[in-house]
Order: C-alpha cells, then sequence, then structure tokens
C-alpha cells in the first residue's frame, strides 16, 4: 500500500509565482524599500493571494544588519537600541555585527498578550528564581515585517498594544514586576476580508498603503494561476533573486532620490483635495514617492533622474489615500457591511450628493491640470506602461502612446471624482463583547477571584514565582514539587466572547388598512437587518399575531437566504391576539436564554397596540399590559413601533402614562402603544411612514445604544 | 495499532476498535454527490475538505464517520504528536530536533488515516494545545501541551454543526488552515506545529449561516437534501434496522463492498498523480469561475484538482471537460457571492453552456 503525500500537495507559491496583482505587488515592494512609509494593509476577497504575497515577501526582502546574539536583532546603526546593548556600547564594547535575513514574523489571532509584549520567563523564576524577561513577538519583530492575518479579527487588547509599539516604535512592558523597554520597529503588514467586518479608523490609519484586491477577470491569467500552483510546476528561482537584488539597490538609492517642491506641492494639494484625515498622508505620500523613484532607478536601466515625478507621485497616491477619505466606501470594493450601514446612517439628514460631486470633478480637474504642468519624463510615462501590463518584473516597457491614454485612467485624477458623502459611522460594526463567565471564550487576562473555578495556570505560576525562596521547605522536596502554590497564588483567566444580538420582532398581522404595507416594511427590514447581521453575528426571529394566535414565521436565524424563503408569503387578516404573540415572543427569548443565557434579546412590537382577543378571559388591554410587565421583569429590551395613523397623541416621544387615569381606557383616546412600551421599559416610536427605514432606524438606535 | 498509547488520552478519536460501532459507508442509500465529495477528498486530500449543508437526518455525520474506515494509510514518525510524515520537509519541531541530533532516518509506521472531531464547545486551549499543568507544577518546566489541531495533522479533521462553532475558534481554524501550520503564542508558551487537515465540516442552514472566509475554506460543498423516492426510504430504514439489531452481521454483510471500496481509492490515490489535465480544460474551469463570478481563484485550484480526483476514480488518465461539469457545483456554488433578493447562478446550467463551447 503506498503511503499518501500530505507534504506535497500544499506548497507555498514564491512572490514572481503570484500572477497579476501589480497593485498589491507595488505596495508591499514600496513599504520593503522604505520601512518609514509604516506598512501596508491589503483588502479583499477570499482566495485572492492575499496572506501567499504577504508571506512570499520574506523570499525577496534584502538582508539586514544585526548585533550577534541580541534578542531583538538591534541593528547597529540604529539610533535606538536595546538596554543590553546600550550597556554594551557605553562600556566601550565593540558590537559584533552580522548579517540575517529578515523575516516576516506572524502574530497569529489567538496570540494572548503575553506572549506579544513578552513578560515574566516562568522557568527561570520557577526553577532559579530569576527575575528574566521573556521576549514575546513584539520583540521579534524589530526590525522585521509583522504579519497579521485577518486583522479586522484582532482582538481589541492585541489591536492596542500593537498601536502603542507602532506608534512609538517601542514596546514598553510593565507586568509582573517586570519594567523594561526595546526597540520594536517594524514594517505592518495587514489582510482582511471586508466581509468579515471593518478595521478600527484608529489602526486603519497607521497603515502607511493600503489596496483593494479583486480576484483576476482574464481567463488567460486564471489559467497561469492553476498551472503555476500545480505541484509539478518547476520553480524558477532566478526571478526572486533579481527582484530581491533590485530591492537591495532601490534601497542604497533611497538616500540620493530628491523631491522636487513641486511634487510636495501636489502632494499636500491632493491631500487637502481629498479631505484625508490628519497629516500622516501627505508624509506617507511624500515618502511613498520617493521609494517608487527609488525602485524605478533600481529596475528599469532607461531612467536615472534621481527627481521624483509626477507620475511617481501619482502612482502611489492611491495607495496612500484609498483607506484616509473621509468618505464611508472609501472606495474600491464596496462591503457588505458598507451597504448595510449606509441605510441606518443615511436617515439623519441625508447628504446631498450632487454638489460635493461637482466639487470633485471640479477638483479632478485641477488635479489633472497639474499633470500636464509638471513634465511627465521619458521613464514615467514607459514604466507605467509597464505596470499596466500586469507585472513589476515583467522588464519590457511598454509602447509609448497606447500607454499614455492607460495612464490616465489608471491615475488618481480619475479617482478623485469619486462623491464625498460625509457620512457618520456608527460603532464601526462590532459586536458587542461582554466578559464570559462560562469558561467560553479567548482567555485575554487574569485576575483574582475569591473561589477559582478557571485557573490561569501561566498567571497563577508567575504569581508563585518571587515566593519560592521563602517557601522552600523539607516537605516540598519530599514531594519532588519544582513549585509550591498557595490559595493566595490562584488566578483565575479572563475570557472574552463576542455575542449577538437576538431581535425578535413581533408583527401585528390582524386585518387593517396598511397590513400588507406593514408586513413588506418589517420584511424587508429583517432582511436589511439580516445582511448587516452577516458582519454582525445578530440572528432575527419574527412572530406574527392575529386572527385567535400568534405564529413564529423565522425561528432564530442569522440566515438571510433561510428568512426571504420564510418571509415570501406571509398572511394578514383577521383579530388582533396581542397578548398571545407577547407571551410567544417572552416564551421564544426564554428558551433562546436557556440555550445561551448570555445572548441580547431585543423585542420589536409593530402593532397599533389594541389586542382584542382574551388569553385567560380578562380583558385584552390588561392581559396585554401584564405582558409587556414581564418583559421588564425579565430585563428584556423593547422598543414599540406604533403603526396605528390616527392616534391623538404626538409620535416619536415617550408618553406619559394615562393609564392612571382609570381602569378602562376611554374610548381609543389613549395611547396604547406608548403605554405597553412603558411598562416594557422600552422605546415608543410612531410610525407614520410604514417603511423599511421607519422600522430599521429606530432597531439600530436601540442597537447602537446598548452596546 | 501501535503508537496509539500517544493518543489513547484523547477521546475525540474514532479508534479501529470502535470501527464495529459505525455503520458501513457503502450502506448509505443515495446521497451520491456528498459519498463522491469524502471521496475525491480521500483520494486528493489537497482539494481541501468538504462542507455539508442538509436538514437534520440526512445521514451527513453517518456519513463522514464511517468515511474513516476507507480511508488509506499514511506513513508516520513512531512517536510522534503531530504524526509527521518522514518522507516530508514539513516537520514539527521535535522531529526536526531528533534530525539535528544525528538520528539518520526518524522510526515510522503505517497509521490509517483518522476522522478527529472537534466539538463544538470545544475551549480554545483544547484546540490550539496549551501549557501543560502537570509539567509546570511538577518540573517548572515550560512544556507544551498538544491540542485537537496537533491529532488533526495530516487527519480528517471533523466538525459537526460547523456554523455554531465560537467565533475565536473559528480564527485559530482559519489561521491553521490558511497556513498548514499551528503557531501557539499564549500562556508563555511559542510553539509552532504542522497542522495541516482535510476540514469536514456539517451544518443545518437553518441555524445560521457561516462566515464567508470559513466558507471559503472548504474545498467543496454539496447540499443533502431528504430522499423523496419511497423505495430508497424504506431501504434506509430496513438497513438501519438490521445494523442496530445485529451490527456485527450487518458489517460481514458489507464487509466486501467495504474492502472493493477502499481498493477503489487506494487505487485511484495511486493513479492521480498520471491523470492528466489538458489546457483546453483548465481554460474551460476559469472561464466558467468567470461567467459565476466566484469570489477569488480558490474554485480554479479546486476544480481542477477535484477533477483529476474524478478521473482517478474512474480509473481514467485524462480529465475533461465532463469531470469538470461533474464537479462544478460541489466547487463553485459556495463561493458565488450571495446577492440578497437575487436569484443565483445555476452552476449546472452554467456549466453545461460555458463547457459545452469548449
Amino acid at each position: 500500500m503506498s503511503a499518501l503525500r500530505v507534504g506535497a500537495p500544499f506548497r507555498i507559491p514564491s512572490w514572481s509565482e503570484v500572477v497579476g496583482q501589480p497593485r498589491m505587488k507595488l505596495a508591499l515592494l514600496l513599504a520593503a524599500v522604505d520601512p518609514t512609509i509604516g506598512g501596508v494593509l491589503i483588502r479583499g476577497e477570499r482566495g485572492t493571494a492575499k496572506s501567499t504575497l504577504a508571506r512570499a515577501l520574506a523570499g525577496i526582502l534584502p538582508k539586514r544588519r544585526a548585533v550577534l546574539g541580541c534578542p531583538y536583532s538591534c541593528d547597529p546603526q540604529d539610533s535606538r537600541l536595546c538596554p543590553e546593548c546600550e550597556a554594551r556600547v557605553n562600556a566601550g564594547e565593540q558590537l559584533a555585527v552580522l548579517e540575517i535575513a529578515t523575516k516576516v514574523v506572524e502574530l497569529p489571532l489567538g496570540a494572548s498578550e503575553d506572549r506579544v509584549v513578552g513578560s515574566l520567563d516562568l522557568e527561570a523564576a520557577v526553577r532559579e528564581g530569576r527575575r528574566v524577561f521573556q521576549p514575546g513577538l513584539l520583540a521579534e519583530a524589530n526590525g522585521q515585517v509583522l504579519y497579521v492575518d485577518e486583522v479586522n479579527l484582532l482582538d481589541h487588547h492585541l489591536v492596542d498594544v500593537l498601536l502603542d509599539a507602532a506608534a512609538m516604535g517601542v514596546n514598553v512592558v510593565e507586568r509582573e514586576g517586570i519594567s523594561m523597554h526595546h526597540p520594536a520597529r517594524f514594517v505592518l503588514i495587514g489582510t482582511m476580508n471586508p466581509e468579515e467586518g471593518e478595521l478600527r479608523p484608529q489602526l486603519l490609519d497607521r497603515f502607511g498603503l493600503c489596496v483593494d484586491v479583486e480576484g483576476l477577470r482574464d481567463a488567460a491569467q486564471r489559467v497561469l494561476v492553476m498551472e503555476k500552483n500545480h505541484p509539478d510546476h518547476a520553480r524558477d528561482p532566478d526571478q526572486d533573486i533579481a527582484l530581491a537584488a533590485d530591492l537591495t539597490k532601490a534601497r542604497e538609492l533611497l538616500g540620493t532620490v530628491r523631491v522636487p517642491p513641486a511634487v510636495v506641492r501636489t502632494a499636500a494639494a491632493i491631500a487637502v483635495d481629498q479631505q484625508v484625515i490628519g497629516h500622516r498622508a501627505d508624509l506617507v505620500l511624500y515618502r511613498a514617492a520617493r521609494a517608487r523613484r527609488a525602485l524605478r532607478l533600481a529596475q528599469d536601466g532607461a531612467a536615472t533622474d534621481p527627481d521624483v515625478s509626477l507620475q511617481d507621485l501619482l502612482e502611489v497616491s492611491d495607495l496612500v489615500l484609498v483607506h484616509r477619505r473621509r468618505s464611508l466606501g472609501s472606495g474600491g470594493i464596496p462591503t457588505q457591511a458598507g451597504e448595510a450601514q449606509a441605510p441606518q446612517e443615511g436617515a439623519e439628514g441625508s447628504p446631498s450628493t450632487a454638489s460635493p460631486a461637482d466639487d470633485a470633478a471640479e477638483a479632478g480637474d485641477g488635479a489633472t491640470g497639474d499633470q500636464e504642468d509638471g513634465p511627465p519624463t521619458e521613464g514615467a510615462t514607459s514604466s507605467a506602461g509597464q505596470d499596466q501590463e500586469g507585472g513589476m518584473s515583467s522588464g519590457s516597457p511598454g509602447p509609448g502612446s497606447p500607454a499614455e491614454v492607460e495612464v490616465a485612467d489608471a491615475t488618481p485624477a480619475g479617482r478623485i471624482q469619486l462623491p464625498r458623502e460625509r457620512l457618520r459611522r456608527h460603532g464601526s460594526g462590532r459586536r458587542s463583547q461582554t466578559a464570559s463567565r462560562d469558561r467560553r471564550g479567548r482567555y485575554v487576562g487574569a485576575t483574582v477571584v475569591e473561589k477559582t473555578t478557571d485557573l490561569a495556570l501561566d498567571a497563577t505560576l508567575r504569581a508563585a514565582a518571587p515566593h519560592q525562596l521563602s517557601r522552600s521547605s523539607p516537605e516540598a522536596d519530599r514531594d519532588r514539587l519544582a513549585i509550591r502554590l498557595e490559595r493566595r497564588d490562584l488566578r483565575q483567566k479572563i475570557r472574552q466572547r463576542r455575542i449577538g444580538n437576538l431581535i425578535v420582532f413581533l408583527v401585528d398581522a390582524s386585518a387593517s388598512m396598511d397590513a400588507e404595507q406593514r408586513m413588506d416594511a418589517t420584511r424587508s427590514a429583517i432582511l436589511a437587518l439580516l445582511k448587516d447581521a452577516y458582519v454582525r453575528r445578530d440572528r432575527v426571529a419574527m412572530i406574527s399575531f392575529s386572527g385567535r394566535a400568534a405564529r413564529t414565521v423565522l425561528r432564530p436565524t442569522a440566515s438571510v437566504d433561510l428568512a426571504e424563503r420564510q418571509l415570501s408569503r406571509l398572511a394578514v387578516g383577521g383579530t388582533t391576539p396581542l397578548t398571545q404573540g407577547l407571551v410567544a415572543s417572552l416564551d421564544l427569548i426564554r428558551s433562546e436564554r436557556m440555550r445561551d443565557p448570555e445572548v441580547l434579546p431585543l423585542l420589536v412590537l409593530i402593532s397599533d397596540g389594541r389586542g382584542n382577543i382574551s388569553m385567560r378571559g380578562e380583558e385584552p388591554l390588561v392581559e396585554a399590559q401584564q405582558a409587556a410587565a414581564a418583559v421588564r421583569r425579565e430585563q428584556i429590551r423593547a422598543l414599540v413601533i406604533d403603526s396605528a395613523r390616527d392616534h391623538l397623541s404626538p409620535p416619536g416621544q415617550p408618553q406619559p402614562s394615562t393609564a392612571a387615569n382609570g381602569p378602562r381606557f376611554a374610548g381609543y383616546a389613549f395611547n396604547a402603544c406608548a403605554d405597553l412600551a412603558e411598562r416594557m421599559g422600552g422605546q415608543y416610536f410612531g410610525l407614520f411612514d410604514v417603511s423599511e427605514q421607519g422600522i430599521l432606524r429606530p432597531v439600530a438606535e436601540a442597537l447602537r445604544r446598548s452596546s | 495499532m501501535s503508537g496509539e498509547g500517544a493518543w489513547a488520552a484523547s477521546a475525540t478519536i474514532i479508534r479501529m476498535s470502535e470501527y464495529r460501532q459505525v455503520y458501513p459507508f457503502t450502506a448509505l442509500v443515495g446521497q451520491d454527490r456528498m459519498r463522491l465529495a469524502l471521496e475525491l477528498n480521500a483520494v486528493n486530500p489537497a482539494i481541501g475538505g468538504v462542507l455539508i449543508r442538509g436538514e437534520k437526518g440526512t445521514a451527513k455525520s453517518t456519513a463522514v464517520r464511517a468515511l474513516a474506515r476507507l480511508l488509506p494509510e499514511l506513513k508516520v514518525v513512531r512517536g510522534c504528536h503531530y504524526s509527521c510524515d518522514p518522507d516530508s520537509d514539513h516537520l514539527c519541531q521535535d522531529c526536526r530536533g531528533r534530525l539535528e541530533k544525528g538520528e539518520e532516518r526518524l522510526p515510522w509506521e503505517m497509521r490509517r488515516m483518522r476522522v478527529v472531531e472537534l466539538p463544538i464547545n470545544a475551549s480554545e486551549d483544547r484546540v490550539v494545545g496549551s501549557i501543560d499543568l502537570e509539567a509546570a507544577i511538577k518540573s517548572g518546566e515550560r512544556r507544551f501541551e498538544p491540542g485537537v489541531l496537533a491529532e488533526a495533522n495530516r487527519q480528517i479533521l471533523y466538525v459537526d454543526e460547523v456554523n455554531l462553532l465560537d467565533d475565536h475558534i473559528v480564527d485559530v481554524l482559519l489561521d491553521a488552515a490558511a497556513m498548514g501550520v499551528n503557531v501557539v503564542e499564549r500562556e508563555g508558551i511559542s510553539v509552532w506545529h504542522p497542522a495541516r487537515f482535510i476540514l469536514v465540516g456539517t451544518m443545518n442552514p437553518e441555524e445560521g449561516d457561516l462566515r464567508p472566509q470559513l466558507l471559503d475554506r472548504f474545498g467543496l460543498c454539496v447540499d443533502v437534501r431528504g430522499i423523496t423516492d419511497v423505495r430508497e426510504r424504506v431501504e434506509i430504514v430496513l438497513r438501519r434496522e438490521q445494523f442496530e439489531d445485529d451490527p456485527e452481521a450487518f458489517m460481514a454483510a458489507f464487509s466486501e463492498r467495504e474492502e472493493s471500496e477502499r481498493e477503489r481509492i487506494q487505487r485511484a490515490i495511486s493513479g492521480l498523480d498520471a491523470v492528466e489535465v489538458a489546457r483546453e480544460v483548465l481554460e474551460g474551469i476559469a472561464r466558467l469561475a468567470i461567467a459565476l463570478e466566484v469570489d477569488g481563484h480558490r474554485a480554479d485550484l479546486v476544480a481542477r484538482k477535484a477533477a483529476q480526483a474524478l478521473s482517478a476514480l474512474e480509473g481514467r488518465t485524462r480529465a475533461g471537460v465532463a469531470e469538470v461539469a461533474a464537479v462544478a457545483p460541489m466547487v463553485m456554488a459556495h463561493r458565488i457571492r450571495s446577492q440578497p433578493g437575487q436569484r443565483p447562478h445555476d452552476v449546472a446550467e452554467v456549466a453545461g453552456r460555458i463547457l459545452g463551447e469548449a
């Protein structure tokens, strides 16, 4: 029987084997030429070689100099050395230096904070009673590339640590009795699929460059991808070696590149025009354009002009600006999240898109004008043509005139014409996070509790380590235990878990003038919510009531498909068994809470509030009020959307309860919905236009308020 | 089976001894696509696993567990926690260490590929591995205790109700699946080990969708439905009855079929490398992917491998458009971006049209 090869078929392609994707390649190369540009974020749909290329970068990075034996691989020429190297230099020692390969250090999503920033060395503490710092990933990443796959899913506390280090270039450790700092300067590379959620704006801005990638749409290129991925495909290392040499050369040339004042001015003008946030964009534009020129000088024999051309600037400006524009869509691939958020936000004073678009068009003209003013050099045009052909390494410059036409399309002059919508972002689509109590969730830290149920072993041992000398005793030696623990050493794990909302729509399906419209509006609101829930992991359920009973139309689900199917036909007509509906929702929420005690329910009642079918033989209104009180008792978030058009009180504001005025409401002069809302401890909304927006807006607001 | 000791502690592995309790693969009635998808993965693990979507009671889990018995034997380093392949250079740190210390040739043995189950309530430390409590307390050593991902290296990793898996576990799975390596940076431990597994998941779509990124990691995806043919339904009930009454007799009755199926898969594995895919066929795949507007390129790569494996199973040395058309729905359907309110492409229909031109 032959053995199965599992090893061979999985192979990681080298840089040159990645087909197409010239923008992504350019961005990574620029960041490699000048690490001060500040890293690259690659956004795009699944399966577009994002992570492949990021990892392949290791194969072409130039070597770097490092102090022999230094755990932080200090560069001896660096102004900031680690405390050890500094002490050695101060002592007059000559540091031994060697050339090392630049690595791509990966930060896995599941990493714990102690391993990222470093912590007390457990072994040394326990066995030798010494307080030794065990360097973490940030130490390992110093002078290297730090790569985070699915960077948008990185835990908040790790993002904070990363931001701190990236901002200062230093990792400061103050924990477990350790106080130290070491250089942590790295090129940050992140990849993400926007379908899975957005990146925190602050982290987004940290990335010098950003590219949106898409799959190739050309059959021949796709065939090439398949051929190059086949195990039998022979690898050609020469291309990578040549590219690595180009990179080294470009780095050397970087110092000789000059940036003419006109280019600096244009960079600033572009930044202003694009309404970028802060000043980082100007600086990055400057550096990226300089790196582009250096790369061109290194790769293209025909290019000899050390001055950054306007072409260089325009080629990189999209990479610098795409994620810094103030607009919501930020260009590139529209994300599901973006689409779903827009309608919710658009409601707040809808922005007129016409006039900003005109402004942008004018600005676009201006930029094009600049382009004509600045003399585009021979080299600029030809290598832009090369870019169009889809490869930095493809060599031969494109023919003159057709390339020029292409260039006009590819430059940001075209991009500037995007409408500038100023839409406010809401909570960046993040899910609710809670500290988890039931041993589920990611281990994020440790704490002291009265009764330890979920032992954080590493933290416990670190807590016990300093006391080992004083605790040593003959019994301990007899037990041959290396460490003696006492109750006060015990540490409990703090776990964090993302949990979603459960939105239960309780919809009145009784016969009335606008019953069908109401159902349609609810249906489209549910689908819109689910499109957003796709990112947020929320679930939606729907219960309708009419005739004599309530009916669960949609079990709690996060599936758009299922919701679409189940909600395709909604029956309306009959009387209004409101209490039955409320009780059915309560049952549903209770059973969901049994399954997961941490679920966050939100009950949305859409009705005129005029129940007329008794459930237990009491007055229908009183029964409904009792059920509403139960909602409050069980701490279920609730909101009531009043679908009656003829109510007398002004809508949109919580109403003072008039129930106290009498046991029975006088006709319908009393706002039944507002009364229910108050009894539920929820919000009341009048629904003037029975529309998707009229439902979505309050729901989105309720979710936002509670998260 | 020797080397069993290393795994004795874990309850998540289906062992040979338990095979007696497992319903035979060849006794399954209907559900041809699901069975084919599983077999294709057994022939070529590089296809990247399969996601089986369907209602309750459609033999999803039964089929996956039954597959274990048809799986080929693997050459593994004896005593290695990660079932390293002695002939590959993708070795764990321990095996590397042994080679560096001067062991010329790592001792090996043949072991049947297993189905390792990942329970959905598994904690993160059990999945990725954690610090060894005993070693830490007894000797103050910082030692790594491997988790489910270690067990799953070169095996099938099976997740029932995969859509209900906690988010952070999914993240970890994605990381490992993308790199073929499990990187552990937690609790003071910094290790990595190979974690290349065939990801098999089952789910009931009514409970919610799968995250797109995870969905894409499954090479193939099949939707199963309850069988509507009355005769087949009766047959299912009868067979199940017989199996529950007397499993051993039932197994014996199917042992010949099981053996011949196992041989067929084994032959396909041996013949896989010889199967050629012509350039026109690759072009057909590419055009199909473009017409269906699938995300990214993984669909193309998987389509080629799946068509190849299908030809190998059928004993042919050439994969043509017919094979591509046969596997296309499994490969492409779950990679088409779904637009609510819009009817998705009918993969079979588009495949017929596009490949018919080729």
